[in-house]
């Protein structure tokens, strides 16, 4: 469950403040959840801020699960370090094990193939490999929410069904924020719904309706 | 679906312990990964910086004949090292959130560990650049063992709280506030010369003396100085203006930081 109590966030603009939600309450029901909304309506801002990586300006979000950082992202990685010591460094941050660490990164090892590349510094690798490393790094944690940002496609067509799959079979045991414009990927992975727009905040059980008034809205209708 | 597993919750405490462990090792790996020789460079710039001062010195006295009761390289050598301590920290945290927005997408990584993790690293490396230099007095037949051990250490852990207190203030100011870093960057250069790193305040004419103890770093100097070598006393030191200029900042830094935490991090 996340209770979102009397929610504001706005960003500060050359032309006054623009606002992401305004006096929100609502609860919402553990479930994978997808979030629409257009360009620049606050999805992923919406997504860090259920994810308590951001906060609101006024309010509260109140949540008793644990969640991911983002899916994929690669922040925080140190160049001049090599993939393991990275891998070796969040796997610290959560407080693992010496077994434990170790189990994780045969895991992104052997998930990211990049063979000799992992124990090499990061600055080496291209885009496609760092992103390798960050989603089998992602999907070595356990967390009770996953939060993803469209960043379901890595690597190369071979990687991608991978990691597609292995996606899959994590969520079965997972629940996910989902940030996406594809709506066949929406439809695929959540049950409910959450649709941002001008600073309000719809919570659809079925993401069908969701998709419905999100198609409306870019249809120019309200 | 139905098989949600609720992951184990793990105490505040061991998650702070955890992030801080994590920061110290990824900032050691850091350092020491500056090329090959990072461990090197790491000991054998502040070594290269007391030998020349010490030269300097060495030729100074040549020529006017003024013979100190103390050794000088001892003298430098702890001086330089406390002095090299509060600068580094002092400017590592200057930057800390910026340079570490990234680790914020860990939702346990809060920006005042960035610096906290710095400063226990700054501990860490002190410590062992002091252990390397008496190791390195000791081979050379120089009389290292310090007047009063117990005050050395008081010394060095009160600069060390003393910078965080700065550095958390000056990290938390220039957050938004860039000219603050850049005062800070002038200020820092004209340190060096003005704190009693390399020199004892009783040689000083007197007004000079009264201009400079207004500095605190002067008094953290006098102190480890006077603590450390027999021949000098503690006769400059203020103590409680030395509190007064730990705790001010220290509670200002972590009281403005509580109240600005989740801007920062929203940046």
């Amino acid at each position: 469950m996340i209770i979102l109590k009397d929610v504001t966030k706005f960003y500060k603009t050359e032309h006054g403040k623009n606002y992401i939600l305004k006096n929100i309450n609502i609860t919402l029901p553990d479930e994978n959840i997808g979030i629409l909304g257009r360009n620049g309506a606050g999805k992923s801002t919406m997504m860090r801020m259920l994810g308590g990586i951001e906060f609101p300006n006024k309010g509260k979000i109140i949540s008793s699960n644990s969640f991911s950082w983002p899916l994929g992202l690669s922040g925080g990685f140190v160049g001049k370090m090599t993939g393991r010591s990275n891998v070796k460094f969040v796997s610290r941050l959560y407080g693992k094990n010496r077994q434990a660490t170790n189990d994780i990164i045969t895991f992104v090892q052997e998930f990211s193939e990049l063979n000799t590349y992992f124990d090499m510094p990061i600055k080496t690798y291209s885009s496609g490999m760092k992103s390798r490393l960050s989603f089998g790094l992602s999907l070595a944690f356990n967390f009770d929410y996953m939060l993803i940002d469209e960043t379901l496609s890595v690597g190369d067509a071979k990687f991608r069904k991978k990691a597609k799959n292995a996606l899959l079979d994590k969520i079965q045991n997972c629940y996910i924020l989902l940030v996406s414009h594809d709506m066949k990927i929406l439809q695929e992975l959540c049950t409910a719904g959450l649709l941002l727009h001008d600073g309000q905040l719809y919570y659809y059980k079925d993401i069908n309706d969701a998709i419905l008034h999100y198609q409306d809205i870019n249809k120019g209708k309200k | 679906m139905n098989s949600i597993k609720t992951i184990k919750r793990r105490s505040a405490v061991s998650v702070f312990m955890a992030v801080q462990k994590a920061l110290f090792f990824r900032e050691l790996g850091m350092k020491l990964s500056v090329g090959r020789l990072g461990f090197f460079w790491l000991f054998f710039e502040p070594f290269a910086q007391v030998f020349f001062f010490i030269l300097i010195r060495v030729e100074i006295t040549k020529h006017n004949g003024n013979q100190a009761n103390f050794d000088y390289a001892i003298f430098m050598a702890i001086g330089f090292v406390a002095f090299n301590m509060f600068k580094t920290i002092l400017n590592s945290s200057k930057g800390a959130f910026q340079a570490n927005k990234g680790l914020l997408n860990y939702k346990q990584v809060k920006p005042i560990d960035t610096i906290l993790a710095r400063v226990l690293l700054q501990l860490f490396v002190t410590t062992c650049i002091l252990l390397i230099f008496i190791f390195i007095g000791f081979i050379l037949n120089y009389d290292i063992k310090p007047q009063n051990l117990l005050m050395v250490i008081i010394g060095y852990l009160w600069l060390l709280i003393f910078s965080f207190g700065i550095g958390l203030l000056v990290g938390v100011g220039n957050s938004f506030f860039e000219s603050i870093g850049k005062t800070v960057n002038i200020l820092s250069f004209g340190l060096l010369i003005f704190s009693a790193v390399f020199y004892p305040l009783i040689k000083l004419p007197i007004i000079a003396q009264k201009i400079l103890l207004y500095n605190p770093l002067v008094h953290f100097m006098e102190m480890i100085h006077s603590s450390y070598i027999s021949t000098l006393d503690d006769r400059f030191v203020d103590y409680s203006y030395m509190f007064l200029w730990t705790i001010i900042p220290l509670f200002m830094g972590l009281w403005l930081y509580t109240k600005l935490q989740k801007k920062i991090i929203s940046q």
